[in-house]
């Protein structure tokens, strides 16, 4: 547990880019908890909670803040100017939550770039009332006076991408046990080696409650999705047919999507050692299907049966798409 | 844009632009084969990539391939009956999976491709490479 010590407090910054707010909520949930944090140390920014500007971190030394918890991928020219400057001005950087760490939710927009987005948000969209098609402009004149919006950037970056890293707090959101347990290890000066997940090392089939339903051996002749069958709460999923990323997940979420009876969908990235989370589930999903007498098969029966997975780039980098080698879909061909 | 070579000619109209074809070969079928061939000695092939089944080839490896500029990736693996650790068949819905993936990434699916290949057949081995350099050498590199 986090004591408040009697000498300066240490400063400690939190911000957010691509993102939907969930992880400040997770901070928030650490209830009475955050008492304790915000006992021993001294929040000098916090555009979600607190206000303070950006000039107010300009003002400070670099390197004074003793660690900033940044949120979200990065995708505009603004996100990319505030995490430099936070950089700069702290000793430590932590990429708080799926989105900073892996790309998440957000990253799925590198299967399209700028162009393809505005024109579906701004043009397309059956709710746009837009007769003029107006597009955002990084500078536009409005009554003589100059506006500017931040640069939307064609392809959405994780932190380490854009800013050197010091640790990962995996995520979707960041469970309250890992985030207390982080701001400890900070303030006590206990930390693993720089670049370390603050997470545990197992994958999440080793500590799934459903783990003792799990055969010893699955083979799977059919897919199934979530919404086409009422899954069994007590058996594992891939024991029913349906794609769960457990066995390439890293574990330490809480089993919270699995003991809502949903398979997990990876937010807490690829277990140690292993690049791209995609192509180690896309991996342990073609093992486990299976067909009687598929040596005597050829390529099109087999592809029938991998043919059930739909959009296999989105489920696989449902939350990884910018970590994985390929960044992005290549839009040049 | 088309990706040009030095001299401005379109690299896959370029004879002297090698295409970059990556090979994964299985230890026990077709690297006795690939030896016989002579495909090494014949530049075609810079160096083929060994595993101890397909079925140990992580799909990773394949997109680490293409994430850094391979043209064409060629996995060459015992026919089906003929794999000790039925690694084949894994392999076979691995290629399949990932094929759909790399389109849905904007990558030719047909840059990919998985050949059965049995031991002493270094002369089909040698043909279903140089094809398959051929065809990627018509396809030039991936735009970026």
């Amino acid at each position: 547990m986090v004591k408040p010590d009697a000498g300066p407090k240490p400063k400690v910054a939190f911000y957010w880019c691509a993102s939907c707010g969930g992880c400040e909520e997770a901070v928030v949930d650490l209830a009475e908890d955050i008492l304790t944090v915000v006992g021993a140390v001294d929040i000098v920014f916090w555009p979600v909670a607190l206000d303070f500007k950006k000039s107010d971190v300009e003002a400070l030394a670099d390197g004074e803040v003793a660690v900033s918890f940044i949120n979200g991928a990065v995708r505009t020219s603004e996100q990319e100017e505030m995490v430099e400057l936070l950089r700069r001005k702290s000793g430590l950087v932590v990429a708080f939550g799926t989105c900073a760490h892996l790309g998440g939710i957000p990253g799925l927009a590198n299967f399209h770039d700028r162009r393809t987005i505005f024109e579906r948000v701004y043009l397309e969209a059956p709710s746009n009332a837009n007769p003029r098609g107006v597009l955002p402009q990084t500078r536009s004149t409005v009554d003589g006076k100059e506006l500017t919006l931040p640069e939307f950037h064609d392809t959405v970056r994780t932190l380490d991408q854009v800013i050197d890293v010091d640790y990962y707090l995996p995520g979707c959101a960041p469970p309250p046990d890992l985030i207390l347990g982080a701001v400890t290890a900070i303030l006590e000066g206990k930390l693993p080696e720089k670049g370390a997940v603050l997470a545990p090392d197992k994958s999440l089939c080793d500590t799934c409650p459903l783990n003792d339903s799990k055969p010893e051996k699955v083979s799977l002749a059919e897919f199934k999705r979530p919404h086409q069958i009422l899954a069994d709460p007590e058996k594992c999923y891939l024991a029913q047919g349906l794609i769960c990323h457990g066995p390439a997940t890293r574990s330490g979420c809480g089993e919270r999507c699995i003991n809502a009876n949903m398979p997990c969908r990876g937010c807490f990235g690829p277990t140690p050692g292993v690049r791209d989370q995609g192509a180690k589930i896309l991996s342990f999903v073609a093992s486990i299907a299976g067909l009687e007498g598929e040596e005597k098969m050829t390529d099109e029966e087999v592809g029938r049966l991998i043919g059930q997975i739909d959009d296999p780039a989105g489920l696989f980098y449902f939350y990884s798409l910018p970590s994985s080698h390929m960044k992005r879909k290549n839009l040049s061909t | 844009m088309g990706v040009t070579t030095t001299e401005g000619k379109p690299a896959a109209e370029d004879k002297s632009v090698q295409p970059k074809v990556l090979v994964f070969s299985c230890n026990w079928s077709t690297y006795p084969g690939l030896q016989l061939s002579r495909l090494e000695e014949s530049g075609t092939v810079s160096e083929p990539i060994i595993t101890m089944c397909t079925g140990r080839l992580d799909p990773e490896l394949i997109l680490e391939a293409f994430s850094r500029g391979a043209w064409g990736v060629f996995v060459a693996g015992c026919p089906p009956d003929e794999c000790e650790h039925d690694g084949n068949y894994k392999t076979r819905r691995r290629i399949l999976l990932l094929k759909k993936t790399l389109g849905q990434l904007g990558v030719l699916p047909s840059r990919l491709t998985l050949e059965w290949v049995s031991t002493g057949e270094s002369a089909k081995l040698a043909k279903l490479v140089g094809d398959f350099t051929a065809r990627m050498a018509q396809l030039g590199p991936q735009r970026r």
